[in-house]
């Protein structure tokens, strides 16, 4: 069965600040949500569905972007089949990326033209670091740039991967937030062929895990900012379908 | 003019990208907007949009190049064009839909400036303007054309007034020497119908205008100009001269044949989609077998009442469908399995899709985890995830997983059914009518209550012997539910 796509609001009047929803879809295998974010792009660039934010989880997966190459995959292949691990090529930008568990997995579906960033890239994967950074801040922790990589750092510790890719100017893939994974997983990979940081978590950080729900509203809210428009959480009640 | 394509900007900080992937090949047709390459940059892939419809004339980036904002990619033919080191001045070879209005560009003069009925052969592209009286040799000739779109009939022109009408409207347009011009389209993209037209004739009729037009003056069947054209044969038959005409009733007058058009759901589309993959990806083998069910039939008749009395639940089939099926998996995993170019995924768990119908269209709630359910909290669930499913209360995880499915075509009355296989599945049970049928016992025939299995399997993946097999196990399963459903309970 195909993943349904929400279909688009009425247009509100006051359409200067249209807002984004945003559903947790739980979890979901990574192929499916592939699949169903390559059918959202098209429909969003057909104007057919509004901006949207996805937050997903996955089963673990390790997904290879396409700077990426096997030299950053620890072991052969086919040893991370026998693990469970599925190994997926994927159109975004960047190197091996680890999903797994524990993950606040985001897929920004937006037109890139509706929001502050425009057309010019760059500045779109600062904004995602940024609302990353701020929604982290609020739990205290001092979380950073790093360049000239791309993601975000708490100290040396790597907490949250970006990956974009861009079709008909509609943004989709986007961020990971490790919340509570198995860090061991991410020892399979070079996580982004950068070798010499390490990976941290929200919980390894705080020594406590915060729930999925309270991370999903700083993300929110601190999107929100950033973006200039609400980001709304939605029940991912797929009623119209 | 020919487009070439460039880099971008991509934004402030952006001065150069790698080439990734061409998704154009050269030669390959572009629409507008149409992604052709991708420009990977930091950790981001960005699919360059064709900057203008062609096709793809030269490709001067390779796979894996880094190349500068504004640096030359490639170049984007319009229709007519192609790439001038070819030199020939040849503008047709490139273009061979032979269509003017996609070819501006080539030198075929619009049609506002060939005086009528003087259209020089060839001038009259497919597609252009003729009015019926125009000279009907002229329009069908065409001859610079390459490939005229469609035979044309009778010497005349494809069209009337732009219009596309079917071989019958034309035909009575025509006859009747009329001005489709004149009349407002009501069939699909304001087409004129059969029905317009008659309906034109007869307000034409009622107006008793145009007496000098005969209506429906013998139609001449041949081109006017060509040689020897038969008279009517004597009909051989004349010998046999009829008595009675065949009586016309009053129904069989020429009616509107009406169709109506709406969009395609959104559901439409999605199961659309499915199937075809469906079909297109998994080599479809449907086998069938004959299931013994009274035993089961008096087992369910004695449980039913207490079941809803004291849970509320309606015990269906379903439940116990789903048990003997999940047994049937686990003996035989090949079909609980999935697959890849190159793997077998063999699932470990057991998550039973059931089609469920609805007037918006099919869906699969997926029942999870099935091997670790009682019969009751299967009966439950199913008939939850069917309410919500016609209530169009699915959650995204409750379509989401399935590793089986069963579809119950005896719903409504089927009795056999070859179901398509819900991809990446391998596997479908096509469950049918209950009834009671003759069947020969002990050399005696009896009545028994019987139902047809139908299992459509993924032959790339499963050989018929565990599909047969797998099947048979059901069948046995089910004909003898005392036997096993006490220890699976």
């Amino acid at each position: 069965m195909t993943l349904p796509i929400p279909v688009a609001p009425a247009p509100a009047d006051e359409a200067a600040v249209p807002p984004i929803p945003a559903y947790d879809l739980g979890r979901v295998p990574y192929r499916a949500a592939l699949a169903f974010q390559r059918r959202a792009v098209a429909a969003r660039a057909q104007g057919l569905a509004p901006d949207v934010l996805y937050l997903v989880e996955h089963d673990p997966v390790l997904t290879v972007g396409r700077s990426g190459g096997e030299a950053n995959l620890r072991l052969p292949a086919g040893d991370y089949a026998r693990l469970g691990i599925e190994v997926v090529d994927v159109e975004r930008g960047g190197d091996v990326t680890y999903h797994g568990p524990g993950q606040i997995v985001g897929y920004p579906i937006v037109a890139l033209d509706a929001l502050p960033s425009g057309r010019d890239l760059h500045r779109y994967l600062r904004d995602l670091e940024e609302g990353l950074i701020r929604a982290i801040a609020t739990f205290g922790l001092a979380a950073e740039r790093r360049p000239p990589y791309t993601g975000v750092w708490v100290g040396s510790h790597k907490v949250a991967a970006i990956g974009v890719a861009v079709r008909r100017w509609v943004a989709f893939h986007g961020f990971a937030l490790n919340v509570d994974p198995n860090l061991r997983h991410f020892d399979l990979i070079h996580p982004c062929g950068i070798r010499h940081l390490g990976v941290g978590s929200l919980a390894s950080l705080l020594g406590a895990a915060p729930s999925r729900a309270d991370v999903s509203a700083r993300l929110a809210a601190s999107f929100s900012e950033v973006w200039g428009r609400p980001v709304q959480l939605a029940s991912a009640d797929f009623a119209h379908v | 003019m020919p487009v070439t394509i460039v880099v971008p900007q991509l934004g402030e900080s952006v001065v150069e990208g790698t080439i990734g992937k061409w998704l154009k090949k050269v030669g390959e047709p572009i629409a507008k907007d149409e992604p052709i390459v991708e420009i990977i940059t930091d950790k981001i892939n960005i699919e360059l949009p064709a900057p203008s419809a062609g096709t793809l004339g030269e490709i001067t980036a390779a796979e894996g190049v880094v190349a500068q904002v504004g640096e030359k990619l490639g170049v984007i033919l319009g229709a007519g064009e192609s790439m001038p080191k070819n030199g020939s001045g040849a503008p047709a070879g490139a273009a061979p839909q032979g269509s003017a209005k996609a070819a501006p560009s080539t030198p075929v003069p619009p049609r506002s400036e060939v005086p009528q009925g003087d259209a020089p052969l060839g001038a009259v592209a497919a597609g252009s303007r003729m009015t019926p009286s125009a000279p009907m040799a002229g329009g069908g000739g065409a001859t610079t054309m390459s490939a005229p779109p469609t035979p044309l009939p009778h010497g005349g022109e494809p069209s009337e007034d732009g219009q596309r009408l079917s071989p019958a409207v034309r035909k009575l347009v025509k006859e009747n020497g009329v001005d489709v011009s004149q009349i407002r389209g009501s069939g699909m993209g304001g087409r004129v119908t059969r029905e317009d037209v008659v309906t034109h004739l007869e307000a034409r009729k009622v107006a008793g205008s145009a007496p000098g037009r005969a209506p429906a003056a013998a139609p001449p069947r041949m081109p006017a100009g060509t040689p020897g054209g038969p008279s009517p044969a004597p009909a051989p038959a004349a010998a046999r001269a009829p008595v009675k005409q065949v009586p016309v009733p009053s129904y069989a007058a020429p009616g509107a044949r009406e169709e109506t058009v709406e969009p395609l759901s959104q559901v439409r589309k999605m199961i659309a989609q499915q199937m075809t993959k469906s079909k297109h990806t998994a080599a479809h083998c449907t086998v069938f077998d004959e299931v013994d069910m009274t035993s089961l039939v008096e087992m369910r008749g004695r449980m039913k009442e207490k079941v809803l009395r004291d849970y509320g639940i309606k015990l269906t089939y379903m439940p116990f469908i789903v048990k003997a099926v999940v047994r049937g998996l686990r003996e035989h995993p090949i079909l609980n399995a999935s697959m890849t170019d190159t793997e077998v995924h063999y699932k470990k768990y057991y998550n039973i899709g059931i089609a469920v119908h609805r007037d918006q269209g099919l869906i699969v709630p997926v029942l999870h985890d099935a091997d670790r359910k009682t019969l009751l909290q299967m009966a439950q669930e199913i008939e939850d995830l069917g309410t919500r499913a016609r209530g169009e209360k699915l959650k995204l995880e409750d379509i989401q997983g399935g590793t089986f499915t069963i579809t119950n075509a005896g719903m409504f009355g089927a009795t056999a059914s070859a179901p398509i296989i819900n991809v990446p599945e391998v596997g479908i049970l096509g469950v049918h009518l209950i009834e009671e049928r003759a069947v020969v016992r002990d050399h005696r025939i009896v009545v028994r209550w019987m139902m047809t299995l139908a299992l459509s399997f993924d032959h790339r993946l499963v050989d018929g012997t565990p599909a047969v097999q797998f099947l048979h196990r059901v069948k046995e399963l089910l004909e003898d539910p005392e036997n096993w459903l006490l220890d699976a309970i």
